[in-house]
């Protein structure tokens, strides 16, 4: 039954405008700002939770422990699982409300939920001390995508630069804080990063030497040129990858249920 | 009222999936694992632990023989491909300062031969009080963990006292328990602050959820009208910084650690043992395991080519001993060390110099029934295999693998 479309007498129309029109712009306010109140927090855990799920589940390892981010694998499985988040929420927060936080808001969420769990998880609960099991930091690849959002106004330009960038910089964003972990020791006389050393003295059971996808590829070849090497190409996978994720983000704003929540 | 508890629902909705992501402890899986992987894996021989109680600091050596069997299961991954000595305790409640396999340090993966002897030796530094199970173990890939036997190890002291430190190749000497860490929290932090100026500055336009949300619905096509000039400004700013920090942090880390080098991985070969030919030969006639009474029966042919009568002294399969009293003293070590002192009844045996003949072996114990060794009939590949200690005369020990199919007695056909 729709009551709004029901007939009222005149008079009754007359006095109930005249009563919206001078209560409505700071009740209106309110109302605005409480919804606010209520949806930002939401969003905010809502991140936390998917953003960490979906990154434990494809990046995990490398993110964890200190020992497994190398110059191969790491620096283009982050990049790639990293940016779905960005891409879709990126394109529904531009798309819905001119707001360019869908990659940095993310991100941040992320960045606060992994160091709660490292802390709690690992370093609390099962004993790692933090410098090994820190998070990687990934606001600034964020940030780069938002304010290109931003400058170009372009999902193209973000994608071809920030997508790029986002790939590209995500080993020299990291290095220092890393650096100090790949200075070489010595131990039984084999060499080791200090990385490798304490992942071999803090003992993991379940995650053997073995275990650990690094420096694996032709590309090793190259010697010195593997960081390089893997950033530009990571980079240039990149751009299609956010590419990929806007699009994901553009059909679900046009799925006929959230119109409907909408 | 409704949202308020939405609110809470998510809340403890993330609470619980932040506190999933719990690195994997271990804990006495050696039962879980199947009974014939256990039997057909490794055996562990002579397994010594230096001290069953020490304080924080302390060291504790793990050391004796392990051999890969020759019946190691078809349907899994080889310990000839890929394999890893290591040590199963809850967390890094010890640290290891050394592993050694024939004296070949164990830092990388290896592969191990099937049949051939392997010494180790294991150095631990006790880094957190408590009392730990401690396990040899070896991982394989594609197979998982081969778990071996386990002794109670009692740490006491104050954690905070924990040392553990390195000296680089650069002459640095380094706190592992918290090097690096202090740069990690700066930059971590300057980085945060970033993405919250950023998300902050938005926030300012509150309320930004509705009114946006409409202006953008009615601008349709011309939304970029809601971006004012200041935002723009904004956005260059970040942008700028972001791109220096990037850069300037890139430079000060090339400039404080230029030297460098990428992690280290790879395989290292370790030689076996040499082992000395062992006069004693056996033939596997007949395993029968018998459940009602939790008795295995072997039936076996045993060669002796030796100068000297031999007698079995022990049985050994997936990780439980069983001792003939007659010949050897062993006894536990403590409540969870799965030695049987005297459950292994020989019949035919002592083997004369130069004779042949059949023995049986009853080893009986209730042993077969609390590891779980009797689920290894619902196994689709019933094949056993364990070691036999045989001993001379001359109190000389000689060490035969065997194995064969493994018939099960349910105790309704008289045999
Ligand atoms: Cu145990």
């Amino acid at each position: 039954m729709k009551v709004d479309k029901m007939p009222l007498p005149p008079a009754q129309t007359e006095l109930r405008a005249t009563e919206v029109g001078l209560t409505s712009a700071a009740e209106q306010h309110r109302a605005y700002v409480q919804a606010d109140l209520l949806i930002i927090p939401l969003i905010v855990m809502l991140f936390m939770g998917i953003f960490s799920f979906h990154f434990a589940l494809l990046v995990g390892d490398w993110d964890y422990w200190v020992d497994w981010r190398d110059r191969r694998w790491w620096p283009l499985v982050t990049p790639l699982a990293l940016t779905v988040l960005p891409g879709v929420f990126g394109y529904l927060l531009w798309e819905k409300l001119r707001l360019p936080l869908g990659a940095s808001l993310t991100i941040l969420c992320l960045t606060l939920a992994a160091w709660i769990s490292r802390y709690l998880n690992f370093h609390l609960f099962a004993d790692f001390p933090m410098n090994f099991v820190w998070p990687s930091t990934y606001i600034g690849l964020g940030l780069i995508i938002d304010c290109l959002l931003l400058l170009t106004r372009s999902f193209f330009w973000t994608g071809l630069f920030g997508g790029f960038a986002f790939g590209l910089l995500v080993y020299p964003l990291n290095w220092p804080l890393l650096a100090p972990f790949q200075v070489p020791v010595e131990l039984h006389g084999t060499m080791l990063t200090v990385a490798d050393l304490m992942g071999y003295e803090y003992i993991r059971t379940a995650i053997p030497e073995y275990v650990r996808i690094i420096e694996e590829s032709t590309l090793r070849t190259f010697g010195e040129a593997v960081t390089p090497l893997t950033a530009v190409f990571a980079g240039f996978l990149n751009i299609m990858n956010y590419w990929f994720w806007l699009w994901i983000g553009y059909l679900g704003s046009k799925a006929i249920w959230i119109r409907k929540i909408v | 009222m409704r949202t308020l508890k939405t609110l809470l629902v998510v809340w403890l909705g993330l609470t619980a999936l932040l506190l999933s992501h719990v690195p994997a402890a271990f804990a006495h899986g050696e039962r879980a694992q199947m009974p014939q992987l256990r039997m057909r894996a490794v055996h562990w021989i002579d397994v010594q632990v230096s001290t069953a109680k020490l304080g924080v600091n302390d060291i504790v050596k793990i050391s004796g023989k392990f051999m890969p069997s020759e019946y190691w299961p078809h349907h899994v991954n080889s310990i000839e491909d890929t394999a890893y000595l290591n040590i199963g305790v809850p967390g890094p409640s010890f640290v290891r300062l050394d592993s050694r396999v024939n004296g070949v340090p164990m830092i990388r993966s290896t592969s191990f031969r099937r049949g051939e002897l392997y010494d180790f030796e294991i150095v631990l530094k006790a880094r957190r009080p408590g009392r730990y199970h401690v396990h040899t173990v070896i991982n394989v890939e594609g197979t998982g963990p081969i778990i071996g036997p386990g002794t109670w190890v009692e740490v006491t002291g104050d954690p905070a006292a924990f040392e553990n430190t390195a000296t680089t190749l650069l002459g640095q000497t380094i706190d592992l328990e918290n090097y690096g860490f202090g740069n990690v929290k700066w930059w971590s932090a300057l980085w945060f602050a970033m993405g919250l100026a950023w998300f902050v500055y938005w926030l300012t336009k509150c309320p930004i959820a509705i009114p946006r949300f409409k202006r953008a619905s009615e601008l349709g096509p011309d939304a970029d009208q809601m971006i004012t000039p200041m935002d723009r400004r904004m956005g260059g700013i970040f942008l700028a910084l972001t791109l220096t920090l990037i850069a300037g942090g890139y430079v000060y880390a090339q400039e404080k650690w230029p030297i460098t080098t990428p992690l280290q991985t790879g395989k290292i070969d370790v030689p076996p043992l040499e082992q000395p030919t062992s006069p004693v030969s056996v033939r596997l006639i007949e395993a029968r395991y018998r459940i009602p009474g939790r008795s295995f029966r072997l039936e076996l042919e045993v060669s002796n080519k030796g100068d000297s009568p031999v007698n079995v002294g022990e049985f050994a399969a997936g990780n439980l001993r069983f001792i003939n009293a007659r010949i050897l003293n062993v006894q536990p070590r403590d409540e969870h060390d799965l030695v049987a002192p005297d459950a292994l009844r020989v019949e035919g045996a002592p083997v004369a110099p130069g004779e042949t003949r059949r023995v049986v072996l009853y080893a009986d114990d209730a042993m077969w029934e609390t590891e779980r060794m009797t689920t290894m009939i619902a196994s689709p590949d019933a094949v056993v295999a364990g070691l036999l200690f045989f001993f001379d005369g001359r109190g000389r020990r000689y060490m035969v693998e065997f194995g064969g199919p493994m018939i099960p007695d349910f105790g309704m056909v008289k045999t």
